[in-house]
């Protein structure tokens, strides 16, 4: 029995070990935006000393973060809403028997496949063509409905009951009202899970918004964030209260409901 | 399923139009664009004009080309296997039934969601040569005798961007391996302890065989995530110190959008556009065309 307990143990100190480990990085930074000792201070302390936050209201007043920060929830929500909408009517027509539907959707389960990054090339010409380069538009636009999230709502439709839907077209139901009245009620995880992942793919994004923005005013908080790096270098405090300000939108959602957070992103194995 | 009349014909029509607009713009026109591009020169002023394959000549002489391919493999093959591996380790562990197991589970997937760039600009802080931490830790444990410069090194920097994919990823396969370990059924270790098999057996001969969809998903993904890296590099290292650390993204955004050479840079993504499709697809046929959709769901 001892051994037994010794061997519990073990697997604590291990799991606890590696906590720490990945925690390190984030607590660090969550310090130093506090405090900025880690940058000057030789030792470094484990528990901040006179946190302050200075830093966070350089942040605010040294670069236009408001600015920023609107323009990452402006195009995030956008993304989120469209491919509520774009994803959730192409599933409810996925429901349907209709000529071309099986080559449909060979077409979605390659297209999935296709990382963004082998396309930015053309899109960025498209986008320039279309006149969309420094635009919310823009930025939205390639994020505005994702194949994963088609599929994540069609599993949803297909275990409602079909005697559901035939009840209400009797009713004399418009599709329209079923989608949103009927179907999407029912698909409540469904819908978390396109908010979740479209919101951190959008949040997140980086490589977009670098190719297709220039002008300082439309840059979203990851693009602002390396501009800053590049202008104030990494040993002030400012650096890292941006670093903050920027993840902890995520960390938010993700304490918020941790488990459909996780099952949520773990669905987008591969983004499309 | 309903048969389709006229007026339901416009809908479903009507329904899937927002959607595959999104995907012909920015997925359908840019590939088959992208091909076109890459038997072109064009620097994004004139009309562009057809070379031939003389892009691709160009690319098979470029050095640096070579180089940000390598670099790209060994950035896979020196992160995955040991993400995988460990990730192995930690969703058995966190999937008996201990105490806080949600926590660890929880602790260690925050990483992966977070902003890449933030992360880049944490680790290139935590690994900097005067201020960071890493090298405080190492000379405090005795095990550096003088501060490493690790991102400017040309030994360390690939090996220490590698270690914060790691420390991003890892997360990601512990919950994806932990999917499939739900997924064995209890029944099969009972019998196997009746036959009076040990805990290694029971791993080799029971878990291992079973997680093998799950262990193939995470190579599967470990591939796609590495190939299209790109924020951790750009941030930490923009490909240097000299090349040392470029791949092929990076390379392929720098001949892009900073030198403008667009034939060039097209004939690269249609290299790694080729590449990863011949690894989906050799990955499909493996494992029976399961690759790339996940099941996870509560």
């Amino acid at each position: 029995m001892n051994r037994k307990i010794l061997f519990r143990l073990m697997e604590h100190a291990i799991l606890i070990l590696v906590s720490v480990l990945i925690m390190i990085p984030i607590y660090w930074v969550l310090k130093t935006s506090l405090t900025g000792e880690n940058l000057f201070n030789y030792p470094p302390s484990l528990i901040p000393k006179d946190p302050h936050i200075y830093y966070f209201v350089d942040v605010y007043y040294w670069i236009p973060f408001l600015r920023f920060f609107f323009n990452s929830v402006f195009v995030s929500f956008v993304v989120v809403v469209a491919n509520l909408f774009f994803n959730s009517m192409a599933a409810y027509a996925l429901r349907y028997s209709f000529p071309g539907k099986r080559l449909l959707i060979l077409f979605y389960l390659s297209m999935m496949m296709i990382p963004f990054q082998t396309t930015i090339i053309p899109a960025f010409l498209l986008t320039k063509y279309m006149g969309l380069l420094n635009s919310y538009l823009g930025l939205a636009f390639p994020l505005a409905s994702t194949i994963i999230n088609i599929f994540v709502f069609k599993a949803a439709f297909d275990s409602i009951p079909g005697s559901l839907f035939d009840a209400a077209v009797m009713d004399g139901m418009k599709e329209q009202t079923i989608l949103f009245k009927i179907y999407l009620p029912l698909a409540k995880p469904a819908i978390a899970t396109n908010i979740i992942l479209t919101f951190v793919w959008s949040w997140n994004n980086f490589i977009w918004p670098l190719i297709i923005i220039s002008e300082k005013e439309m840059q979203t908080l990851p693009l602002g964030l390396s501009t800053f790096l590049s202008y104030f270098e990494s040993t002030n405090g400012q650096m890292y209260a941006f670093v903050i300000m920027v993840i902890s939108p995520i960390i938010l959602v993700f304490f918020m409901n941790q488990r459909r957070f996780i099952s949520g992103i773990i669905s987008g194995a591969i983004k499309g | 399923m309903s048969k389709v009349n006229r007026g339901r014909g416009v809908l479903i029509a009507l329904f899937l139009a927002p959607s595959l607009l999104v995907f012909t713009i920015y997925r359908i026109i840019p590939i088959v664009w992208n091909v076109v591009l890459s038997f072109q020169r064009w620097k994004l002023i004139g009309i562009p004009r057809f070379v031939g394959f003389s892009n691709y000549l160009a690319l098979s002489q470029d050095p640096v080309f070579w180089e940000s391919f390598r670099n790209t493999l060994y950035y896979f093959f020196g992160g995955t296997p040991i993400a995988i591996g460990a990730a192995v380790v930690l969703s058995l562990l966190v999937n008996k039934p201990l105490k806080g197991r949600n926590i660890y589970r929880a602790l260690i997937f925050l990483p992966y969601p977070i902003t890449p760039v933030a992360i880049a600009i944490i680790w290139k802080w935590l690994y900097d040569e005067k201020v960071g931490l890493i090298n405080y830790v190492l000379r405090s444990l005795g095990l550096l005798r003088e501060s490493i410069g690790f991102l400017s090194s040309f030994t360390w920097a690939l090996p220490s961007v590698i270690f914060t994919t790691i420390w991003q990823s890892l997360g990601y396969y512990v919950i994806l391996l932990l999917a499939g370990l739900q997924t064995i059924p209890d029944e099969l270790y009972e019998a196997a302890e009746i036959d009076g098999a040990t805990g290694m057996r029971k791993f080799q001969w029971i878990t291992l065989p079973l997680l093998k969809p799950s262990l193939f998903l995470c190579f599967i993904v470990g591939i796609m995530n590495s190939f299209t890296t790109f924020d951790v590099i750009y941030v930490m290292t923009n490909g240097g110190p000299g090349n040392a650390t470029e791949i092929l993204v990076t390379y392929i955004y720098k001949k892009a959008f900073t030198f403008n050479e667009i034939g060039p840079a097209a004939a690269m993504t249609l290299i790694l556009f080729l590449f990863l499709l011949v690894v989906t697809m050799v990955s499909n046929k493996i494992s029976g065309g399961e690759a790339g959709g996940v099941h996870y769901y509560e």
